[in-house]
């Protein structure tokens, strides 16, 4: 019984200990925003409490948060797998494209049964995701070139791939720089379409889709294959120490190739699943930004794969709140951007809140607080 | 393909007036750009936060210019507001040991919401700002140099900024190695440990390495805003932060090198423009080429390093 007790109380302190100083962001970011809000001359407390509403106050606004949030869930996890590796895929952002790109690709050409088609079109999404993010890989691990130099190359290159796909070889009409719809059978349903006859018909005015729960399937895969499998086991130890773990035996190239590829393909999934559930075809740059917010959301969530979840659930419903206050009061949405920076800023800074550390319950045990700081730059 | 025709590709397309002006014109804020790059990653950081320090530069430089309805008083605002935000950049990451890159990605997302806000706020106006009282950098005609027939024409009649930029690669190779602070820089990013134990100040150097290329990357701004269209837009950095590090990585960190890749870059861009004028071909694979070149280089440089190393290590083992 008391050795129980004792767990707890130790779990208990590892959470607070790892929270606080991400509420302690939160709320330096929170008042730094209100101090730019009263500048601009408006009542932050009001403003705040819209932000809410607009980001859970409604059943439209949790939907359009989830739908804000679901390619969000997809770019956190694979920053996070790659952070797990040791390494920063800033490429998350061009794999995410190249993903939407060749899913599309499969999605419009075949006309196949939608328990294939569906498959298949993810599929390809997954692999075009996680070749894109092959080049990088091997230039690092064969050639030792940092992989932040590569990943941004690559992002340009897949913008202006894309943008030559989406002009001429996959173009739908002269009139348009768009691909063709993808067919109806590989389609990700939005609530509302399945839901338009019922008395109260879900996330009316939204395009929240199905896609939330491929999101939810992934983070639940990913989580096992960390916690549960071989091959979890030997992406975390890549990540912590390199020298360690090849004198244990692993294989580091198998094990950082495979995470970095698996990063992509994630990226690349998250590509397709929104295209899939939310435009239904390639319109040339349809969302920019989802990668490099899926990076600061996986930092936000600590790097930890419920934590990526969470904050990514978080910064959507921020973005959705961002939006009804728009609607709303009529204050720039980037608004939030900006308190969301500050946040990140307080949070990122880890040595501000030394003093905090040095108080005696919180004191974080010395290993915990190595994290990321060792990476290399 | 015979001479002749070659020679009439290479005139209509490279070695006209026109082009390169236009080349030298396009490739300043690149070549400010990289030089941010340069400058930290010369002290061994890796700076990815030259986007937003881009965008905080062409938002301040008009709105210096808009108040005070001058254009050196936007250049002056520009360059502090670079400092500035290199300052606290340098702050979080090295003071308060924020990852640097998280801190690049974090600095890039909240520049370009400052900015778009900003430009709300402050002149009432949603992605775009432009009024007759901002004051443009007008072009300057170089004394002599303006009466030599061609060569006048190419190099004369720019505005400050690009003069300035070519005086600033100049500036930056002469600090690099013929100052005992460049020797200091370049002893922390080769190597930090060492240049300690020498009694360099590593954090101080890198914290003033931080700062400079805000003064760069806000020099770029300056150039998109008040440079040639006095004008500010929402996101006119267009990327352009990154591919200072993409030119200062081809260029392989010198800032001579800086200067022609980003001048390649340029003339990509002209060419670019020109095909897209004519139809001749997609110029979505003229601007994918200084990407691709980029990698190779970077490459077949990491690729020669390597086996220059390995020869070394074999020379030693047959000496022994």
């Amino acid at each position: 019984m008391t050795s129980k007790m004792g767990t707890l109380q130790r779990h208990l302190r590892g959470a607070f200990q790892r929270s606080i100083g991400i509420v302690l962001s939160i709320l330096a970011g929170v008042f730094v925003g209100s101090l730019i809000m009263i500048w601009y001359k408006q009542n932050p407390v009001e403003i705040y409490t819209l932000l809410l509403k607009g980001a859970v106050g409604s059943q439209r606004s949790i939907f359009i948060a989830m739908q804000r949030a679901t390619p969000l869930i997809f770019t956190a996890i694979a920053s996070t797998i790659a952070f797990r590796t040791g390494v920063f895929n800033i490429g998350v952002e061009g794999q995410f494209f190249i993903g939407a790109i060749c899913g599309t690709f499969v999605g419009y050409a075949f006309a196949l049964p939608t328990i294939i088609h569906l498959p298949l079109t993810l599929l390809a999404g997954f692999l075009g995701g996680a070749a894109w993010a092959y080049f990088p890989t091997i230039m690092r691990q064969k050639l030792g070139i940092s992989e932040i130099i590569t990943t941004i190359m690559t992002n340009y290159i897949a913008t202006h791939l894309i943008s030559y796909l989406t002009n001429y070889p996959m173009r739908a009409s002269p009139t348009t720089t768009e691909t063709p719809p993808v067919q109806a059978t590989t389609r990700l349903p939005q609530f509302i379409e399945l839901t338009r006859h019922w008395a109260k018909p879900l996330g009316k005015g939204t395009q929240a889709h199905f896609g939330i729960f491929i999101a939810l399937a992934v983070v639940a895969i990913v989580y096992f294959i960390f916690k549960r499998t071989k091959l979890g086991y030997e992406l975390r130890m890549v990540g912590i120490s390199f020298p360690f773990s090849e004198f244990g035996g692993i294989h580091l190239d198998r094990a950082f190739i495979g995470g970095m590829l698996i990063s992509g393909g994630i990226a690349g999934l998250g590509g397709i699943v929104e295209i899939l559930g939310v435009w239904r075809e390639y319109k040339n740059l349809f969302a920019t930004g989802f990668g490099f917010r899926g990076n600061l959301a996986s930092l936000l969530g600590r790097q930890s794969v419920i934590g990526s979840l969470v904050a990514a659930l978080f910064y959507g419903a921020m973005e959705a709140g961002a939006l009804g206050l728009e609607w709303a009061a009529g204050i720039p949405r980037q608004l939030i951007d900006i308190v969301i920076g500050l946040i990140i800023f307080f949070m990122a800074a880890e040595g501000m809140w030394d003093f905090v550390k040095r108080i005696k319950w919180v004191r974080a045990p010395e290993a915990a607080r190595k994290s990321t700081q060792e990476l290399e730059v | 393909m015979d001479t002749t025709v070659l020679l009439d590709i290479l005139q209509r397309y490279v070695f006209n007036v026109a082009n390169l002006q236009g080349m030298l014109r396009l490739s300043t804020p690149i070549v400010l750009a990289g030089l941010c790059a340069l400058i930290t990653s010369r002290a061994g950081i890796l700076n990815i936060a030259g986007e937003g320090m881009i965008l905080f530069g062409a938002w301040f430089a008009v709105a210096g210019s808009y108040f005070a309805e001058n254009a050196l008083v936007g250049v002056a605002a520009a360059m502090l507001s670079g400092a500035v935000i290199g300052g606290l950049f340098a702050l979080f990451s090295l003071r308060f040991r924020a990852h640097i890159i998280i801190m690049g990605i974090a600095i890039n997302i909240f520049a370009n919401a400052a900015t778009i806000f900003l430009t709300r706020a402050v002149f009432k106006q949603a992605g775009a700002f432009a009024a007759p009282r901002i004051q443009g950098l007008n072009p300057i005609a170089l004394p002599i140099i303006k009466d030599i027939p061609i060569l006048g024409e190419v190099l004369s009649g720019y505005s400050l900024i690009v003069y300035l930029t070519w005086i600033l690669v100049a500036l930056t190779t002469l600090f690099l190695y013929r100052t005992p602070w460049g020797l200091h820089l370049r002893a922390v990013g080769e190597n930090p440990q060492a240049a300690e134990t020498l009694g360099i100040n590593v954090p101080r150097i890198r914290f003033a390495a931080v700062m400079a290329s805000g003064v760069y990357a806000s020099l770029a701004g300056v150039y998109l805003s008040l440079g040639h269209l006095k004008m500010y837009t929402d996101q006119m950095a267009a990327g352009r932060g990154y591919i200072g590090m993409a030119v200062n990585t081809f260029g392989g960190g010198e800032p001579i090198g800086v200067f022609l890749a980003s001048t390649l870059f340029g003339l990509v861009d002209t060419i670019g423009w020109r095909l897209q004028g004519e139809r001749i071909m997609p110029v979505y694979f003229i601007s994918m080429l200084p990407y691709v070149a980029t990698l190779v280089a970077l490459t077949v440089f990491t690729l020669r390093q390597q086996r220059a190393k390995r020869a070394a290590l074999a020379n030693n083992a047959e000496e022994e």
